[in-house]
């Protein structure tokens, strides 16, 4: 059992490089329970490489990571494709944490209808919508009950009212107690949905607090170039 | 313009000769056949010598025209007589019914007996092949001697083996592998020669004659050659050729007087009337589907064993460590690149003063050894075709390798192989036919039996195909319905 901690993500001093191509130079961030942190950050900023090493997927050069159990949804969502929705939930409980078939459906089921496709149980990924498949993948990642979650680009490919019930979800995910971390493109679903913002450039952390505060008035000039070319591209 | 006439002139008298010199008497046998028939001069291996050798220069020679040798698989040269490959064939052809009936034949020119070949050790015990019940006998496929064989697997319960050539069934003799050989005594006789610690018993099992075949419809060469045959038994050509080659016998005078007594009757008087192909086609019906039982199960079994050995391969290569993938990659590019048949020969003939595997054993290692690296190159590019992405989110959820290979990732890659699995399949239903070369009668050896026996391809050929086809049709239907079923997003 993983102690339940108030802090269930801590990481400081974090430095990474592909090659001769620096990523992260000394980043540190917290999520605490009942936080929806949101990072921010133009493409290649180190948002999706920071998700990945704190999921252990990549190894960091240097810095410090304690982190809680953690789960991750991915942008693409990698359900296993030969696996109905509800096998997909159910698969890691049964065979790595030996619940019984039973008790992983039962569950499984309850995190289904939870997150509104418990109609789609009996469904492979393939004939998933993407919102579906995306709340599949999260009732993935929540069955083995992990207290820090990490969603790559979940806003990525939803309409706007599907980034509203996802913000909702995620909102509810974290006052039931989870850190949740996030990347996004995003800056309206990070405003409405977000705890906290952290802005990255150059693989290092220039900016973070209040996602209405910081938004809207940006200190740094790369929360500003970010939030230009942001709208930019919405029009 | 003089210049040019003189060279038309020279052209055309040219033309003239070519037209007129005899064309050269293309006759076919089988060097493979070996001596003392035919088989490749040692000194100069593009000639060919032995006693059918000099008949058919001596046949040549009495038709004012130049011998010319083409070579022609033994188990072939009726078929290849009828299409007119060549003028006359001879390398130890037998005088049979089937034989007389779709070719035109010569008489008789030389009586063979069957005989009787063991282990000295076993001379005492097995004296006839009465004695040799539950027992495996060899000999050449498509012969008189292999017609006595299954005859004798009716009535004295030995088990006939067939072999494409004569020799592997002598050597197979000394090695254990059969019990006895039945072969002409031309044959034996060699073989003996060749192989220490072998008997034959004297006495003939039946006697049989070697013949002249050529083209059904070219009955006036055959006369031709016939009357060659007979006035070299008269005038001695025969006896000194048989006597430089070690083959004259006391049968050979009473054969020879026969012959040139009995005028054109003899022919005639051989000419059988034979199996009618309806009767051959009952009688051989039990033993293709036995054949076609065989094939299944060698394909089948061969395919089992390609199946699990390709996947370890796959995983070795995939998971591996440098040392494994390297070994792996090398034995993958051995036996995809060598054929099949020589790594047959190799496990079954080569390997035998090692490891005597029996013949099914053997081709059933050889097929499954060779199909398992391409079955290992479909399941590496299935496992490797599997996202990333579900990898890393096995990780995180905790899955061991093993758990994650064994539960995501080889259940979609072996989705994502059954369709080049089945194609392979299928292939392998039909490469089972090599294994004949190491006696194993499968369907298209048996098939072969059978056209060589009723002296036609025509309803043999069709009746193996269609049993072929009846068992790879259904194999693609269902594969077919198992890829709509499992279709991975993509496909």
């Amino acid at each position: 059992m993983t102690m339940p901690l108030t802090v269930p993500l801590t990481v400081r001093g974090l430095r990474l490089s592909r090659g001769a191509r620096v990523i992260l130079q000394g980043v540190d961030l917290d999520a605490r329970a009942g936080e929806v942190v949101a990072l921010m950050g133009l493409s290649g900023s180190g948002k999706t490489t920071i998700l990945r090493v704190i999921a252990g997927l990549d190894a960091p050069d240097a810095g410090e990571i304690t982190a809680a159990k953690t789960g991750m949804v991915f942008q693409f969502h990698y359900l296993f494709e030969h696996l109905t929705a509800i096998e997909n939930v159910t698969l890691a409980p049964m065979h790595v944490h030996g619940a019984t078939a039973a008790d992983a459906r039962a569950r499984a089921h309850g995190l289904l209808e939870q997150l509104g496709v418990g109609h789609r149980a009996g469904a492979l990924p393939r004939e998933l919508s993407g919102g579906e498949a995306q709340r599949v993948a999260i009732a993935r990642a929540l069955a083995v009950d992990p207290p820090l979650l990490l969603l790559d680009e979940p806003t990525a490919s939803l309409d706007p009212a599907r980034k509203n019930d996802l913000g909702d979800v995620l909102r509810a995910l974290a006052a039931s107690g989870r850190a949740l971390v996030l990347s996004s493109h995003d800056d309206d679903f990070v405003r409405e949905h977000a705890t906290r913002v952290v802005v990255l450039a150059n693989g290092v952390v220039v900016e973070e607090g209040d996602p209405r505060m910081v938004l809207a008035n940006p200190q740094h000039a790369a929360t500003r170039e970010l939030l230009q070319v942001e709208r930019a591209s919405r029009r | 313009m003089r210049l040019v006439a003189a060279w038309l002139c020279v052209l055309l008298l040219t033309a003239n000769a070519h037209a007129q010199a005899p064309a050269p008497l293309r006759w076919g046998g089988d060097a493979e056949g070996g001596a003392p028939f035919v088989e490749a001069d040692p000194s100069d291996p593009s000639k060919v010598a032995g006693f059918d050798v000099e008949i058919a220069e001596l046949v040549a020679s009495r038709l004012g025209r130049t011998p010319q040798f083409i070579q022609i698989a033994f188990q072939s040269l009726d078929q290849s007589a009828k299409r007119r490959d060549f003028d006359i064939g001879l390398s130890g052809v037998e005088d049979i019914p089937a034989r007389r009936q779709s070719l035109a034949a010569s008489v008789p020119y030389y009586e063979f007996r069957e005989v009787l070949t063991v282990r000295a050790s076993d001379r005492e015990r097995y004296r006839s092949l009465a004695d040799l019940r539950g027992r495996k006998v060899a000999t050449l496929g498509g012969t008189m001697a292999y017609d006595l064989l299954l005859e004798a697997e009716r009535t004295h319960g030995v088990t006939a083996v067939s072999y494409d050539e004569d020799v592997h069934p002598y050597s197979d003799l000394a090695l254990g592998r059969v019990d006895a050989v039945v072969l002409d005594h031309v044959l034996a006789e060699r073989a003996m020669r060749r192989n220490t610690g072998l008997v034959t018993h004297p006495e003939g099992l039946a006697t049989g004659h070697y013949i002249i075949i050529t083209a059904p419809e070219n009955t006036a060469l055959r006369d031709q050659v016939d009357d060659i045959l007979r006035d070299a038994m008269r005038d001695g050509t025969l006896e000194r050729i048989f006597r430089t080659w070690n083959v004259w016998n006391e049968d050979q005078p009473v054969l020879f007087s026969r012959v040139t007594n009995a005028g054109s009757a003899l022919a005639t008087g051989i000419r059988d009337p034979g199996v009618g192909s309806r009767t051959a086609l009952r009688a051989y019906l039990p033993s293709l589907f036995r054949a076609a039982l065989i094939t299944l199960a060698l394909s089948c079994l061969a395919m089992a064993l390609a199946v699990g050995l390709g996947s370890l391969i796959a995983i070795g290569r995939v998971y591996g460590d440098p040392v494994t993938k390297m070994l792996l990659t090398v034995y993958v590019e051995v036996m995809r690149g060598t054929p099949v048949l020589l790594q047959l020969f190799v496990i079954y003939y080569g390997l035998a003063s090692v490891v005597r595997l029996p013949a099914f054993i053997a081709a059933l290692v050889g097929l499954g050894l060779n199909y398992a690296a391409y079955e290992s190159e479909i399941y590496r590019s299935a496992l490797e075709a599997v996202p990333r992405g579900q990898l890393d989110a096995a990780r995180i959820l905790g899955f061991s390798n093993l758990q994650t290979l064994r539960l995501i990732r080889a259940p979609q890659a072996f989705r994502l192989a059954l369709a080049p699995m089945t194609n392979d399949f299928v292939a392998l239903l039909k490469d089972s036919s090599l294994v004949s070369v190491i006696t194993v009668v499968e369907l298209t050896k048996q098939t072969q039996i059978f056209a060589t026996n009723i002296g036609s391809w025509l309803i043999p050929g069709l009746l193996c195909a269609a049993i072929y086809l009846a068992m790879s049709l259904p194999l693609g239907y269902l594969a077919r319905r198992l890829e709509e079923r499992w279709r991975m997003p993509g496909q």
